[in-house]
Parts: C-alpha cells; structure tokens; sequence
C-alpha cells in the first residue's frame, strides 16, 4: 500500500492518468469543502514507491471532482464548488488553461468521454447537467432532468446549526445533480443521478434526449452512478440508503408517450438486478472494474472502501435466484479499512497487474493499494 | 451553510434518526393482527383448542392482507402450556389456514415472552439472510391447558440445589417477593390495576382495538335445559371480535376489598395480576426489499429484541433490565420511545420496572395492559406488536417488554412507519 498525504486539503476526488502508469491527479478541498481553496494536485508514483507531487494549483473554492482528458496528455479537468470548470495543464504552472463559467452552484463530477474524446460531462447542484468541447468558449449543450421534490420517504430531524435567519431554509437537494457519466460503449449516452433518487439516461443525438428515468434508491438521494465496462445495458447506482443497486436498464419501462419521466408520487421504483448491501453510512462512489465485469468498489461515510462481487446474470435472470436478489447475488470481497475520514474517491488503475486501486477522503489521504488483498 | 447541510442530510444525526432511516435491507412489519382475547375457563374461546384459534387466525390474516402466502418461508409459533409449545398441532394449524407447506415450522417457548421470542426469531433470519418473509405467532388456550398438568416437577437431586428450586415458586410468589423487596403498597398497585382497567374499558368502548383484532368464528359448547328441563349441551357458532377481559367501574376502592390470593398477609390478589385468557396474535415479517418489490404496504420497521436473565424468585423484575439493555444496543434513551406496552403479569413488578426505567405515565401501556386485558401466555408478545402499532405515530419509536417466568426479561424496538 502506498500513500501520499495532501495536507491541508480533504480528498474529493481522485484519478489515474490515462497515459501514464505512474500518475494521478487528485481534486481537493480545503475545510472539508464546506468554505475555502481548493486545491488539484498531480502525483508520481516513483520506482521506489513513494508518492510524489511535481505540480498542484491552489483554486478559490473547493474541488470536488476531475477528470483525466483522453486527448491530451497532460491535461485534467475539475469541478469546483464555485460553479467554475477548469482545464489544467501540467506544463503550465499557476493558471488553468481553460476556465469555464456557466453552472451557478456547486459543480459535482465532471467526467470525460472514452469514446468521442473531445467532450466531456459535467454535473452541478444547479439541477444542469451540461456537454463541453475543450476547445470552445461555451457548453455544447445542457441537459435538464426534471424536478421532482416530493419523493422524500424520510424527513430527517436535523438539530439546529445556525440561528441566523438566512439560515433556517436549508433548501432542498432535490434537483441537485451529483453525477453525470458517458458510456463508455456508446459515445451519445449519458447516465446521471440525483437527490431526489433519479437515475436518468439521455441520448445527445435524440430531439427528446431523457431515454429513461426512474427511482433508484426509494426517494433517497442518488449520489452516486457508473456504467459497466463490459456490459453496455448494466449500470451501478449508490445513495444514502446505504446500497449498491445493480440495474439492467433493459428492463426498466421508457418514460411514458408524452415523455414525462415517472411520475413523482412514484417512490418505489422498479426491482434492482442486484443488490449490494453492507455500508453503514450513505454510498459516495461506485466504479466499476476496467478488468472484470463483475467487479466494482465503492466508497462510504462509513469511512471505507470496499470491494464488490456482482454474480447477477443480465442475459439469465432466472438464475439470480427465485426468490430475492440476494441468493447468488455475490457479495462484498474486501473492505477497505485504513481511511480515519469520510472516502469520497476512488478509481481503478488502468495499468499492469489487474487490482490496483486508489482512494482519497476527508482525512487527506490518498492511498494506492491492491484490491485482491484486502 | 449550504454545504454543510446538503451533507447533514445525507447522513443521520443521531441514533434514533438512523433508526428511523429506511433501507433495503430492514425488516419490517407487514402485518401485525390479533384475535379478541376471551376469558379464561368462561368466555368465548374456551372450548376452542389453540390450534383452531390459530388457524383461524391465520386465515383471517391472510384474507385481511391479501399476502401471496407462498412467500412465507418460515412460521414461528410461540405457546407456553401445550405439550411440547405445540410442534405438532399448530404446523398442522399453519397448513389448514392455506399455508403452503413449504413454509418450515418451528414451535418456540419462551415462557409469557414466546410470542416476542418468534418474532425476534424470525426477524434474525431475514437480519442473517437465511429468509426473507417469515410469520411470526403467539397462541395460547389457557381454558383448556392451564391447571395442575402445567405444574412443572423437577428430579430430587436437582431440587437440593437452592436456585434451581427458585424456579418452582409460584408466579403470584414472586410478585409478593418484589412488592415486599422493593416496597410496592398494595394501595399503589390497586391504583395501577384499576387505571389499566379504566384505560382498557375505555378503548373498547370507543373502539380503538377494532382496527388490530380479526374476528373470528368459533363454536361454544353451552349447557341448556331442553323441554323435558333435563340439561344438555348445545354448540353455538359464535364470532368474537371484542376482548372480553375488560371492564368498567373498577376502581382502587373496588379491589381494596379483594383477598389476598397467594398469601394472607400478600398484596398480589385477582384483581391486580393479569388475568387468565385464551387468544392469538401474528405478525408478518419480510426484508424491506421484498415488501416493497411486491408493493405490500409497510406497518414498522423491526429494530432489535434482548433477553436477560433475573432471579426466579423475584423475575418480575425482567423489564426493568431488559428495556435498559435494548435502549442501549440500539442507542436510543427513554425519552426518544414514544409508548411503552409493558405486559403486566402483575401491577407490582410492572411499577417496579415504570420507575426503574424512569417511564412516565402517559408512555406505558396507553390502551390498558394484561391486568384488564388479559394474558394469554404465549400470546402476549406477538399481541403487544398488533397493539402498539395502532399506539405509534409514523416515524415514533416503540418499546415492548415482559417478565418471564424462570427469571428473565425481553424487551425489544420497533418503528412506526
């Protein structure tokens, strides 16, 4: 296991260059991201397994995801809390090289395509999801799931933080979008998820672009969602319910003829392929595996990582057990236990012995480490 | 600030906030029903064996909720006086209510917590995954198996040792060895009875236990005198929809006057123990995953449930450990559990375990308890669950517990939904 401490700054997100076996690139955020800098560091993993940092730029508010570009080498885009999208370059010290302006809250993933690798995604509490070109001004588009404030099933009773007035509203999160990913089998797709349990599928090319839409995590807040790397139809979604649920969007029903998605009073949601169950706290992250189709992780506020086996069969359902989801469903093979914080992100590297990973959370680690032996 | 409370709300601020949180993998409570709970030796039940009132219970509970019975995967019965808690006659009970037979069996006694202990039992096995719908049962015909077969006899050499002898005494006894111990007037306790009376008669009258109970159809074997003044039986069908242990008027003054019933100079007498009855009560259980795929709707959430063992010759106490030991595993305090059902084998241990667990009066046993409503051992914790979710607002916490007899108690939480 390697690690690398980024003090000062909480880990949001972290990645493995696409190009280069020895790099990640980091997004962090000062304060836990409540207030404060932000900060993207790009880290070397030397020959002697130390991490090091080469370049980091200090941003005005907090960083709360990347992505690699697929094009150029050197080039990583973030998400920052300011509403702000930039694209650093790791030959140029100091300034962005882009710097995007058009998302009026917090931005909350930003994600590059694998296969048209001139564009990429990006998601904000705004309730937009919006498509960028690195090499124009402005978004090529913007994607707008529908609001849906009534799906809630729990009503939380916070204690009071604040008696200032402008404080007592907290505002929903209904709308806020946390993750916006393309497919990586079909260069027009979009898979995104949000606070009030809506995982959505567009087409770009399409006029009526929302393809499907549908309650994932029985009202509560979807935070998170991947694709499968192996299987276009099967997807990933995570949320504060604590599960992992595994989807065969073939088998969910399109939106209806006037192309409204489900309809808010609808909290149930269709049945899940799988279910993954065993977080204590809300799921932040899942990613599916680049090597095994059946292999994710995820990452928790239960302050670990941990490694996923899904043995659900999308092309025979019939053996993933009478009953439930659970018989033959897999299960959780590893548990990630070093994280003292929050883990927020994660990745899979793409290099060498299939298994390596990485992590980071609040308690500004990063760590590199093998899922087959945890 | 935004921020701060976008995360808040993704994660739960206290433990009873996250035990209220829904997720898939809960169980929960799809269904908690009871029948009418008849008198002892004289009220409606008693010429029917406890394996027709559980069939007919079970019927009357799938017809009600209109659950695919071929889900159950499992059935837990508890039951106190049959021989052998009924292994035989009350799977045999399961399958004549159309209960494929598919569904194992399992006959539990706990002594007066069976009931609570099948629920707890098939609650685990949904928790463990080795189920994921189960029906949970207490039964009990006191009429017919209650009597002097139902004293226990203990081998000479095991009767030399002082405690196991201690499980001998008779229940009445213990009450008395509380009441003395820990200073119970018997005023007090006839206060106590007299309130549970008044709060039971009360929620007949207005009807607040129509929605938990199913009424049955029984038949009663009636002594009448025929046209030639001759006695002989005649068997009536009768349905029973309304406990019949209730009633009004009772009043502290009232139960003043009754004697003593297990020693002369005693406190415990009929009017302040509970009283000896005949009932059924179930509760359907399934993972929360499974009750929402088939669109059943959800009553509660099932939390957790803890025995402890007491002294024998004081078991009266059990609550008052037990309920400390479940508040504390599940995280919670006193004051975020909404109602207490605390069964009330006798006024005199109850109030020992209100005050020891500092419960006020306005929490514990809002309908009335088993001093007017009657205990039907085995019953009595499943029939606790058909009451307090009728007690509990969505989103309130809930409590239930009783003394054992042996000396023990169980104490366990649940969620309104």
């Amino acid at each position: 296991m390697l690690s690398f401490r980024t003090t000062g700054y909480n880990g949001y997100g972290v990645q493995y260059s696409p190009f280069f076996d020895s790099k990640l690139a980091v997004a962090t955020a000062a304060n836990y991201g409540l207030v404060g800098n932000g900060r993207l560091y790009i880290l070397n993993i030397e020959p002697n397994g130390s991490i090091t940092s080469p370049i980091s730029w200090e941003t005005q508010d907090g960083l709360f995801d990347l992505s690699w570009s697929e094009v150029h080498e050197n080039q990583v885009a973030t998400a920052s809390g300011d509403g702000l999208v930039k694209l650093f370059d790791f030959t140029v010290g100091q300034f962005p090289v882009m710097n995007w302006k058009e998302h009026l809250r917090e931005v909350f993933s930003v994600n590059w395509n694998l296969v048209e690798k001139d564009k990429f995604v990006t998601a904000s509490w705004d309730g937009l999801i919006k498509v960028w070109t690195p090499s124009r001004n402005t978004s090529l588009m913007t994607l707008q799931p529908q609001i849906d404030s009534i799906t809630k099933t729990v009503q939380i009773n916070q204690p009071p933080m604040s008696h200032q007035a402008n404080h007592q509203n907290p505002g929903s999160t209904a709308n806020c979008v946390y993750n916006a990913q393309f497919s990586p089998h079909s260069p027009s797709t979009i898979l995104s998820c949000n606070g009030s349990s809506h995982v959505s599928v567009w087409d770009i090319r399409s006029p009526d672009m929302l393809q499907l839409d549908f309650i994932a995590h029985g009202g509560l807040e979807a935070l998170t969602c991947d694709w499968n790397k192996y299987k276009p139809t099967v997807i990933a979604s995570g949320g504060t319910d604590k599960s992992i649920r595994i989807w065969d969007l073939r088998m969910i029903d399109r939106p209806n003829a006037f192309g409204a998605p489900s309809p808010a009073y609808h909290t149930r949601g269709p049945s899940p392929m799988n279910e993954l169950l065993g977080h204590e706290f809300a799921v932040r992250k899942v990613q599916w595996s680049p090597h095994d189709a059946q292999e994710l992780m995820s990452t928790s506020y239960d302050m670990t990582s941990r490694i996923w086996r899904d043995s659900s069969n999308e092309r025979a359902r019939f053996l993933n057990g009478a009953r439930g989801v659970l018989q033959m469903g897999g299960g959780c093979r590893g548990v990630f236990r070093t994280h003292k914080e929050f883990v927020i992100g994660c990745d899979y590297s793409l290099w060498g012995e299939p298994g390596w990973v990485t992590t980071t959370g609040w308690d500004e680690m990063v760590y590199v480490w093998d899922a087959k032996r945890v | 600030m935004n921020r701060l409370n976008q995360l808040l709300g993704q994660l739960s601020a206290n433990k009873a906030d996250a035990i209220r949180q829904k997720n898939p993998d809960d169980v929960v409570i799809v269904g908690a029903y009871r029948t009418a709970i008849g008198k002892g030796g004289r009220g409606s039940f008693k010429d029917t064996g406890s394996d027709y009132l559980l069939t007919q219970l079970f019927s009357a509970f799938l017809k009600k909720t209109g659950v695919d019975a071929s889900l159950i995967e499992d059935v837990a019965v508890g039951n106190v006086l049959n021989r052998a808690a009924g292994a035989t006659e009350h799977r045999a009970a399961s399958l004549a209510s159309g209960i494929p037979d598919t569904a194992a069996f399992v006959a539990l006694n706990r002594q007066c917590s069976s009931g609570l202990m099948a629920i707890s039992d098939i609650a685990n096995k949904i928790k463990c995954g080795e189920i994921d719908c189960g029906l949970a049962a207490g039964v009990e015909s006191m009429s017919l198996n209650y009597g002097p077969q139902a004293i226990p006899k203990l081998d000479p050499h095991v009767e030399e040792n002082e405690g196991a002898k201690k499980c001998l005494i008779p229940m009445g006894i213990t009450n008395e060895n509380v009441a003395e111990k820990y200073n119970i007037s018997r005023e007090v306790q006839d206060e106590f009875a007299a309130n549970s009376y008044a709060k039971a008669s009360e929620a007949v009258a207005s009807g607040k236990f129509k929605d938990e109970i199913l009424p049955i159809e029984v038949t009663i074997a009636e002594e009448e005198e025929d046209d030639d003044g001759e006695d002989k039986v005649v068997y009536k069908k009768v349905v029973v929809d309304t406990d019949e242990g209730p009633r009004q008027g009772v009043t502290a003054a009232k139960l003043a006057k009754l004697k003593p019933a297990f020693k002369p100079t005693g406190v415990t007498h009929a009017g302040n123990a509970s009283q000896v009855s005949d009932g059924a009560a179930c509760v359907l259980l399934m993972r929360r995953s499974l009750a929402e795929s088939k669109g059943y709707p959800i009553q509660g959430k099932f939390v957790l449930c803890c025995s402890v063992g007491v002294p024998p010759e004081i078991m009266g106490v059990g609550p008052a450990y037990a309920i400390p030991k479940v508040l504390q595993k599940s995280g919670l305090t006193v004051d975020d559990v909404s109602v207490f059902e605390i069964n009330e084998a006798f006024a005199g241990q109850c109030l020992f375990s209100q005050k020891q667990c500092n419960i006020p009066d306005a929490k514990l046993n809002p309908k009335g308890g088993a001093i007017a409503l009657g205990h039907p051992l085995g019953c009595t914790g499943a029939r606790q669950y058909a009451t307090i979710l009728r007690e509990l607002q969505p989103g309130e916490i809930g409590v239930t517990s009783m003394c054992i007899g042996t000396g023990m108690g169980a104490a366990s939480v649940l969620v309104k939904e």
